[in-house]
């Protein structure tokens, strides 16, 4: 138990980087998810290996980047290869043990768009996959960070560019696609798992201060909370120096 | 030696109206935008477009009129933005876009380099990609593997007439040198006609000098066109860096046809090459401060 500030942004990089395990092998973007995979490996986690989809291994910029296009997120690379070189022969191969992923919406079983929003008659186009697709296709975890909102957890997605769990169930099984083991979402204000046998989202814990209340009132459909649900774990001082110190001293992401 | 060296006017009048050209580009680095600029000068028309990840080199063919079909693996000009004219494009139906993830279209230039027919994948299961690939485009097939019976996808080779990649060197015979990543590789490997945009031509014997740093060798090569700061406004790893202020400039003008026009006219249309455009971008005064730091591979200030 700590007693210190933190922010919610520090909550969730500190939430993320402690669902990573010494050794994994992690594909990752910028952001959030660059930072708590970070800080896992400056902690508990030394021997990480980064993985860029761009065709980048194991990096260690020392300036922030506009996204995994910018040649300083490859500084001190270790390797340079292709899209068939990452996603192909690491990914698709099965190496990847953790994808991290965000997107426009996620849905009940995990599935995540980041195409397009129905938009009365017709649609509003974003980004698109990338690798996202692939990466929670072969990853043998999923962890997606989102913003708690109410268009941003929604019942099911306007468009499935990644798939979770499909139709919950069996059914991400039936449809041949490899086994996820585990997705989890982290957002600002809990976060959330999947039920064994249904593959429903249902909050794992809550944030410091958060109702249950305020979870169902930002979520678009109604998410399962144990009644007593438990908090989520805070950060360490330590944690949090590694944070401001060191992994994002301008304070970009935190 | 046969030399291979071209004009980047002579090469791209090559290129028909309605050919199929992969580009090598990704968001914002090694975008060939000087040879885009000059198909749109040239005024090419109905053309097929592939990029892995789009980019701003197929955003500015898109947004002036050039590209009748697209495929892509999803894009963006990353943090600078959207890739406004393709999104656009997509959202009113102007273009024939066909969406993919970023592997599975890299799969289909993979085979393509192999010869063989398709690759076999699981990606794309379950996706609303893979729906409407199944509706309108014959690259996908569901199937089941011959050994392990299981569910697939059969994605099918593709090696497209013209590819055209941005490099940092090349040398005359078409050795090809890239440094960094290399998304891009298997795309100059599949195609028919392989241009690249350099840098700059080193020479044979540098080459024979360094033949580690080959990252497509010459029997590839169809056309070697020499354009300095050919990529520019995007960024070429350890020669220089991407202009933030043209590229957040781009990705603010290319929400809205209009303004896009305007940026089209004044700095596309109503230059006569690329040198004339990157006079008008700031010229060598701004080139000088994007040069790149060669221990960091991009500009450190």
């Amino acid at each position: 138990m700590s007693n210190f500030e933190f922010t919610t942004n520090e909550l969730m990089a500190v939430t993320a980087s402690r669902l990573l395990e010494d050794g994994q092998n992690i594909v990752v973007g910028l952001g959030l998810p660059q930072v708590a995979t970070l800080l896992a490996k400056s902690s508990h986690a030394p021997n990480l290996n980064i993985i860029y989809e761009i065709g980048v291994i194991n990096p260690e910029s020392i300036d922030a980047g506009v996204g995994i296009a910018d040649p300083r997120l490859w500084y001190r690379g270790e390797y340079f290869t292709s899209f068939n070189g990452s996603l192909g022969q690491i990914l698709h191969r099965g190496l990847v043990d953790v994808g991290f992923l965000g997107g426009l919406q996620v849905d009940r079983y995990g599935n995540i768009n980041s195409s397009l929003i129905n938009e009365g008659d017709g649609i509003k186009h974003f980004t698109g996959s990338g690798g996202a697709a692939d990466i929670a296709t072969f990853s043998k975890k999923v962890f997606i960070i989102a913003k708690h909102q109410k268009r941003k957890l929604v019942e099911a997605v306007d468009f499935i560019t990644t798939v979770g769990y499909l139709r919950g169930s069996n059914s991400r099984k039936e449809e041949g696609l490899p086994a996820c083991s585990e997705i989890k979402v982290i957002t600002n204000l809990c976060t959330l798992s999947f039920n064994n046998a249904t593959r429903e989202m249902q909050v794992e814990s809550l944030h410091p201060g958060i109702t249950s209340l305020q979870v169902k009132e930002n979520s678009g459909f109604d998410i399962f909370i144990d009644e007593n649900v438990k908090q989520t774990d805070l950060p360490t001082i330590e944690e949090l120096q590694l944070l401001r110190n060191k992994i994002d001293p301008n304070k970009l992401y935190i | 030696m046969k030399s291979k060296i071209m004009g980047l006017r002579e090469a791209v009048s090559e290129i028909p109206d309605g050919a199929e050209i992969a580009l090598g580009g990704f968001a914002i680095t090694r975008n060939p935008i000087a040879f885009a600029h000059e198909l749109i000068r040239q005024g090419k028309k109905d053309l097929t477009l592939y990029e892995i990840i789009g980019a701003m080199d197929s955003d500015t063919l898109v947004g002036a009129g050039a590209v009748k079909k697209f495929s892509y693996g999803g894009g963006s000009l990353d943090r600078f933005g959207r890739i406004g004219r393709i999104n656009e494009a997509i959202e009113k139906g102007s273009v024939d876009v066909r969406e993919y993830s970023g592997l599975s279209i890299s799969f289909r230039f993979l085979a393509g380099s192999l010869g063989i027919s398709y690759i076999p994948t699981k990606t794309l299961l379950g996706t609303n990609m893979l729906k409407n690939l199944l509706k309108k485009d014959d690259s996908v097939l569901i199937s089941s593997s011959p050994y392990t019976g299981e569910k697939e996808v059969l994605i099918k080779a593709l090696q497209p007439e013209y590819a055209v990649l941005h490099a940092p060197f090349a040398d005359e015979k078409g050795n090809i040198i890239i440094e960094g990543p290399v998304w891009d590789k298997e795309i100059g490997l599949a195609a028919k006609k392989l241009f690249v945009t350099v840098d700059k031509i080193v020479s044979n014997d540098y080459v024979k000098r360094n033949p580690e740093k080959v990252v497509i060798p010459s029997i590839y090569t169809y056309a070697v066109i020499e354009v300095p700061y050919g990529a520019y406004p995007t960024s070429v790893y350890k020669q220089y860096d991407y202009d933030a202020e043209m590229l957040t400039r781009y990705a603010r003008i290319n929400k809205t046809q209009e303004e896009f026009d305007i940026f089209l006219r004044d700095y596309v249309l109503s230059t006569k090459d690329h040198n004339e455009f990157l006079e008008k971008c700031g010229g060598m005064e701004r080139l000088m401060q994007l040069r790149a730091d060669p221990v960091f591979g991009y500009c450190k200030n």
